[in-house]
């Protein structure tokens, strides 16, 4: 039922994700943070399987933590998500598989990432899909759960991969008006995380 | 150099020396140099490699003791050293043939199997509870990218590649009489009857096709590959190497 | 429903006049609901050898991330590059491995191998999910819309096409064939691969 978003615009991406925790037809909680931050610049939103979303989204941050510790350096967004895949992929296999699907949003601040005449920007946003098959994919947007069937066609319109961050809050802000809109079982409350050059942050959903 | 009895490195295989040698290393060289002469010439069209076949008692059957070995279509293989070392070297080599064919399709070149069998080698230099192999090996063989190559492989596991080398007994007298012999354009013909007229230096007793092994790799044509492309299918891959029959090694003898 | 069907996705390879052509469409699907249009199943292995895998777009990935392990390291113990047709026979002893849990791939390979002769022979070949090997002598097929890529080949190919003409054919048959699937499209993707290099072209096609 959880429904995530994520879009790159100029030099930053959004992730987005509702807050609701449901069992069966009851609402648990309408504040759950489903986006974890696993560096200084990566971010990941995940959804699926209650238990194993937690379960899994706190593996992958302590060993991409653990990596960092050892390295100093952090990971590049597209190592990490081919890490996450890679997990994915062989839990897939496994006697009981993980089941979560991710939106890994990361800024890639590393010198071959930097655009020539954009260095202002300092580095590439990066947005990767994956499902818990472990397919992973580089998307400009992209999303999950129910959301998906309303937001790609609103986003394949309306997505700027040049948007300013208001320009792309307000794209964002569409796809949430329209899933409350048409779906039968719509969540009332998101929360969003922006990753830029400065790092992973909190940022307001417009009213 | 070690002492008469080994010293007391000797004992443990893989306890260094004071000097940095692995004694009992050295002392399978010495096993290998006990053994009766092989050599192999590399011609531009082939490869020869062959040797001094000896029976203990004139009431063994000769023509049963094997010590020229086909590994695979394309390579074999000849020692000098310990018979029965040689037998488990040649299962081995035999598996790895097939096991490189089933997931390639095609015979190993012989670059790929000698550096297999070489590690078998060196594995027993380093494992517990085993010793050395007592044999030093030739490989000769025939692949599409190298062509035509000889090899040679120690105890320790170290491998050459050679125009012509000789190992065992008469090795240094050997390799004396090759250096003076050998060319870089001699042909397979003439490297038969230099590896004969090598073999003749310091051979014990009467060279006949009882006492004498040898094997050949013929290079294929060009004519002979396009014909085995077009039916890839059809079954086994040319024979680019065979041991030659008493009958032929007669013959050769007699010129 | 099929789990090969469940991302779509086609690849095609046919072969030419000492050339082949390998080409595939971009599409990659969660069942009916398109997620990129920009998903490429062809990689190259070197400058003669190319492959595609269609099927489950996880199983892709790491059969691509496997085999590459194992050209790598093939490629450094022999001190060469390998040849199509060993390519393939290790592509499908490595499908084989996992003859009872299979990866939901299917490989299409195109290259040119030498002869001995020192000139080069089109190569193409392809194969089910557990490595039968398929070697045909004019085109092989693989995805969703392997059916209609069938049909559509049959029509237009001929033997010892020129490379210009081989790349027409091969797109024109991918982009007539993938248009009555619907999951496959969304752009394709074309190698023609010759003698002395390999041309790469991205092709628009229906985007609906």
């Amino acid at each position: 039922m959880d429904i995530l978003f994520g879009l790159c615009g100029k030099g930053f991406v959004i992730l987005a994700g509702d807050t609701t925790v449901a069992h069966s037809i009851v609402k648990m909680k309408n504040d759950e943070d489903k986006i974890k931050t696993l560096g200084p610049h990566l971010a990941m939103a995940y959804s699926g399987e209650p238990g194993d979303t937690i379960q899994f989204a706190e593996y992958i941050e302590r060993n991409l933590r653990l990596d960092q510790i050892r390295n100093v350096h952090e990971r590049r967004p597209e190592a990490s998500a081919s890490w996450i895949r890679s997990s994915l992929a062989s839990s897939l296999r496994s006697r009981r598989p993980y089941s979560v699907n991710i939106l890994v949003g990361g800024f890639d601040i590393s010198s071959a990432a930097i655009v020539e005449g954009q260095e202002e920007l300092g580095g590439t946003p990066k947005l990767y899909w994956l499902d818990y098959l472990g397919t992973k994919v580089e998307v400009p947007f992209g999303a999950h759960g129910y959301g998906s069937y309303f937001a790609l066609s609103l986003l394949d319109r309306y997505h700027d991969p040049n948007a300013s961050v208001e320009e792309a809050m307000g794209t964002l802000k569409r796809c949430i008006d329209e899933v409350s809109k048409r779906l039968v079982v719509s969540p009332s409350k998101y929360k969003a995380k922006i990753i830029d050059k400065d790092g992973v942050r909190d940022i307001e959903i417009p009213v | 150099m070690a002492s008469a009895d080994g010293g007391a490195y000797s004992y443990s295989l893989t306890v260094f020396s004071p000097s940095g040698k692995l004694v009992q290393i050295e002392h399978a060289l010495a096993a290998v140099n006990q053994g009766t002469t092989s050599l192999g010439i590399k011609a531009s069209n082939g490869v020869v490699i062959a040797t001094e076949k000896k029976s203990p008692s004139i009431l063994v059957d000769a023509s049963m003791v094997e010590k020229v070995a086909e590994i695979c279509p394309n390579i074999g293989i000849v020692y000098s050293g310990m018979g029965p070392d040689f037998r488990v070297i040649v299962s081995r080599a035999r598996k790895s043939a097939q096991a490189y064919l089933k997931v390639y399709g095609e015979y190993p070149p012989t670059r790929v199997l000698t550096q297999e069998i070489a590690t078998v080698m060196q594995e027993a230099t380093q494992r517990g509870g085993v010793r050395p192999f007592g044999l030093s090996l030739l490989v000769a063989g025939w692949d599409a990218h190298r062509g035509p190559m000889l090899y040679q492989v120690d105890p320790s596991g170290s491998f050459w590649a050679w125009k012509a080398s000789a190992i065992g007994k008469n090795m240094i007298n050997a390799k004396t009489f090759l250096e003076k012999r050998y060319n870089d354009d001699i042909s397979l013909e003439d490297a038969i009857h230099t590896a004969l007229l090598t073999l003749k230096e310091g051979f014990e007793g009467q060279m006949t096709e009882k006492t004498i092994e040898i094997g050949v790799v013929n290079v294929p044509t060009a004519a002979e590959l396009e014909e085995a492309k077009s039916s890839p299918e059809s079954g086994r891959p040319k024979r680019t190497f065979r041991k030659l029959t008493e009958e032929e090694v007669r013959d050769y003898l007699a010129l | 429903m099929s789990i090969m069907q469940y991302n779509g996705g086609s690849v095609i390879a046919m072969k030419g006049k000492e050339c082949v052509a390998i080409a595939s469409d971009l599409r990659l699907g969660n069942q009916a609901l398109t997620i990129s249009c920009n998903h490429e199943k062809i990689f190259p292995v070197s400058d003669r050898v190319y492959y595609g895998l269609a099927g489950l777009a996880t199983d892709v990935d790491t059969m691509r991330q496997r085999l590459r392990y194992r050209v790598n390291m093939y490629t450094i113990k022999e001190e060469r590059e390998i040849e199509p047709e060993t390519f393939a026979r290790l592509t499908s002893s490595a499908l084989y491995e996992h003859r009872f849990g299979p990866m939901f791939v299917e490989p299409v390979i195109a290259g040119l191998s030498k002869t001995p002769s020192g000139g080069v022979e089109p190569f193409i070949a392809a194969a089910d999910l557990i490595g039968c090997l398929n070697f045909a002598k004019d085109f092989v097929v693989a995805g969703t819309a392997s059916d209609k890529l069938y049909g559509v080949a049959e029509g237009l190919w001929e033997p010892d096409l020129e490379a210009d003409d081989l790349f027409e054919t091969i797109s024109q048959t991918l982009l007539n064939a993938v248009d009555r699937d619907a999951y496959s499209g969304w752009g394709a993707i074309v190698h023609v691969i010759t003698k002395d290099k390999v041309i790469t072209r991205k092709l628009r096609g229906r985007m609906d």
